[in-house]
């Protein structure tokens, strides 16, 4: 797998470094600012960008926007996001596209390393990983409420552990039922948000997206 | 006495300002004089101003009532200063003072002189030619029965100034707290419109503030802690697959968090100095004064309970402002000086640099101007290009 790291933090930097390069990870850059990220991806063309959200000149939200970029010039490149704190419009800014290969974590989450390889790997398959921190705040904002009002809580449960970016086993597994009865919860919210299958769009992210975007009701 | 003197003084100033202020007026309906109007306002003003502070030295409390800032330009200026009810009261006390408050501080000045000479007049009138010899009121004087009587005249004089001397040091006073204060209802809305000013500035402060704190702790502790995590992390991976490795990891993640400490110091340092609580506004600025590069002297005084929010307003300034010294301005030595009169604290700042200091330009002052003015203080800033650099700050500190 070939990863480029954009992070202005020099420890952080070298700690993904050494974390990736001693589990054998194809690292091709490790940069500090949007500028050099952007032109590490034309250049190396890698699998996945893990990329900071706060980066040079003005620390706010530099990070999403070279991301959101080299997805639209580089696609299908695969992008998880780090970030210090909670903001979900810039998990639904990613998602907008509709298309998976997303993750969106909390930078603590890079030290347990077995579930931050998880995401990796998955987010590389073309799936997502939303912080749990990010989909419980989704669950406090009354947009969300509204949107998820035609769910059960059992479904609702099951839509977070989706937007985490868990398959259906891992999912079962959480709430201690079978697979066979997250694949029915799966249809009904799928049902329920009138997801048709397509070829363009993966039914998850787009469920996903759902409940990201009734977060930020200016966004179309 | 020494009041009628001061007020002597300016009261002078008063009379040559409206004599040139006449000759200015006489000259303006030619013409000519009308170019030199603004400057002449401007001296009244200037004027005004040394009564305002000489009054608020003998704690009469009286406020400028003029905005900070003033229009440039010619026609601009002249009609500003024309619409302003302040100039006209400034005119009016000028006329005043001028006259009363002339003939008032003459006699503050020349009573003493004269009662002392009367009241000593037996032990020298027989040194004088004998022609010459007379009373200050000027009528002569032969026989010792007419000097004693002179000498008595100097008790009385003496005994005049000092019961009453303090009158007349209030009437001469007096038009300048009428009419130098703002106008009632005008002082009313300016100060509504000034604290408007202050409190938006005060917000603006205070949000500059968090966000600086914010930021602090986001670029700073934060991520050595995220750090400290992450190394952490790629410790235990270490311990499993080559324990040899985990050391180097575990070493990182320590200095990382001993970062992340210092970091967090910093920041609360920057929030509330420790040193002001534990040691008080004297003890810290000493500690300030001795971590300045420039060799610094603090004087404070006896200063009583202060609020908090003053004593870590003023400790800021003077910080801000000794770090501006050490910067820019090459200074050998500076001083900062703390006292309190009343409900009033001033802090000043002074150093021997090259002078040229701004509050316009962006520095750290701009800081120190925002923290004044939420206090509702007055900060004056003299840096002439050469130096020296005097920065006085008044903050009110009712307790």
């Amino acid at each position: 797998m070939r990863i480029v790291i954009a992070e202005d933090d020099a420890l952080l930097r070298e700690g993904l470094t050494l974390l990736l390069t001693a589990r054998g990870f194809d690292l091709v850059a490790a940069v500090p600012t949007p500028e050099e990220f952007l032109a590490a991806v034309a250049e190396h063309r890698p699998d996945i960008a893990v990329v900071d959200v706060r980066m040079p000149p003005t620390f706010t939200d530099e990070g999403i926007r070279a991301a959101v970029q080299a997805r639209r010039l580089h696609p299908p490149l695969a992008v998880l996001v780090l970030s210090a704190y909670v903001e979900q419009s810039f998990a639904a800014d990613l998602l907008a596209d509709g298309v998976g290969g997303i993750g969106y974590l909390l930078k603590e989450r890079v030290g347990r390393l077995q579930e931050f390889l998880d995401a990796l790997h998955r987010v590389v398959a073309g799936g997502t990983a939303i912080d749990p921190e990010v989909v419980a705040q989704l669950f406090t904002h009354q947009r969300a409420i509204d949107v998820m009002r035609p769910l059960s809580p059992r479904e609702r449960e099951v839509l977070a552990l989706m937007a985490e970016g868990l398959g259906n086993t891992a999912i079962a597994e959480r709430l201690f039922v079978t697979d066979k009865a997250v694949h029915k919860h799966i249809r009904n919210i799928f049902l329920k948000f009138d997801l048709h299958p397509t070829d363009q769009t993966d039914r998850r992210v787009a469920a996903v997206l759902r409940y990201l975007d009734s977060r930020t009701p200016s966004r179309s | 006495m020494e009041r009628l003197a001061g007020g002597l003084g300016t009261s002078l100033l008063a009379l040559f300002t409206s004599a040139g202020l006449t000759v200015v007026a006489v000259a303006s309906l030619a013409g000519v004089g009308l170019l030199l109007l603004p400057f002449m306002l401007s001296l009244v003003r200037l004027v005004a101003e040394r009564e305002r502070g000489r009054l608020n030295r003998w704690q009469y409390q009286v406020i400028s009532p003029y905005a900070d800032t003033r229009p440039t330009g010619w026609a601009a200026r002249l009609r500003a200063a024309a619409s302003d009810p302040a100039t006209w009261r400034d005119l009016r006390w000028l006329a005043s003072h001028a006259s009363l408050g002339l003939l008032l501080g003459l006699a503050g000045v020349v009573l003493p002189i004269i009662a002392v000479r009367d009241a000593s007049f037996p032990l020298w009138w027989w040194l004088l030619p004998i022609e010459e010899a007379g009373a200050s009121l000027g009528f002569p004087v032969r026989t010792w029965p007419a000097v004693l009587a002179v000498s008595l005249m100097g008790i009385s004089w003496a005994a005049i100034l000092i019961g009453l001397g303090p009158a007349m040091a209030r009437l001469q006073a007096l038009p300048g707290v009428r009419l130098l204060r703002p106008h009632p209802s005008a002082d009313l809305s300016q100060r509504i419109a000034q604290l408007t000013v202050t409190r938006a500035s005060a917000l603006q402060a205070h949000a500059a503030e968090l966000r600086r704190i914010e930021r602090a702790l986001h670029d700073g502790t934060q991520n050595r802690i995220i750090g400290v995590a992450v190394l952490l992390g790629v410790a235990r991976d270490a311990v499993v697959r080559d324990p040899a490795s985990a050391e180097a990891a575990l070493e990182r993640a320590q200095s990382a968090a001993e970062q992340a400490l210092g970091e967090l110091r910093t920041v609360i340092r920057g929030i509330l100095p420790p040193v002001l609580e534990e040691r008080g506004l004297a003890g810290a600025l000493t500690s300030l004064a001795a971590d300045c590069l420039v060799p610094c002297e603090v004087t404070v005084t006896e200063l009583g309970h202060l609020p908090v929010a003053v004593e870590t307003t003023a400790y800021f300034i003077a910080a801000e402002a000794l770090t501006n010294t050490a910067r820019h301005s090459r200074a050998t030595t500076a001083a900062v000086s703390v006292n309190r009169v009343g409900d009033l604290l001033s802090v000043h700042v002074r150093d021997d640099g090259i002078g040229g200091a701004a509050v316009s330009a962006g520095s750290g002052l701009t800081g120190i101007r925002r923290r004044v003015e939420a206090h509702d203080g007055t900060i004056t800033l003299t840096s002439p290009i050469g130096g020296p650099t005097v920065l006085e700050v008044e903050l009110p500190c009712a307790s």
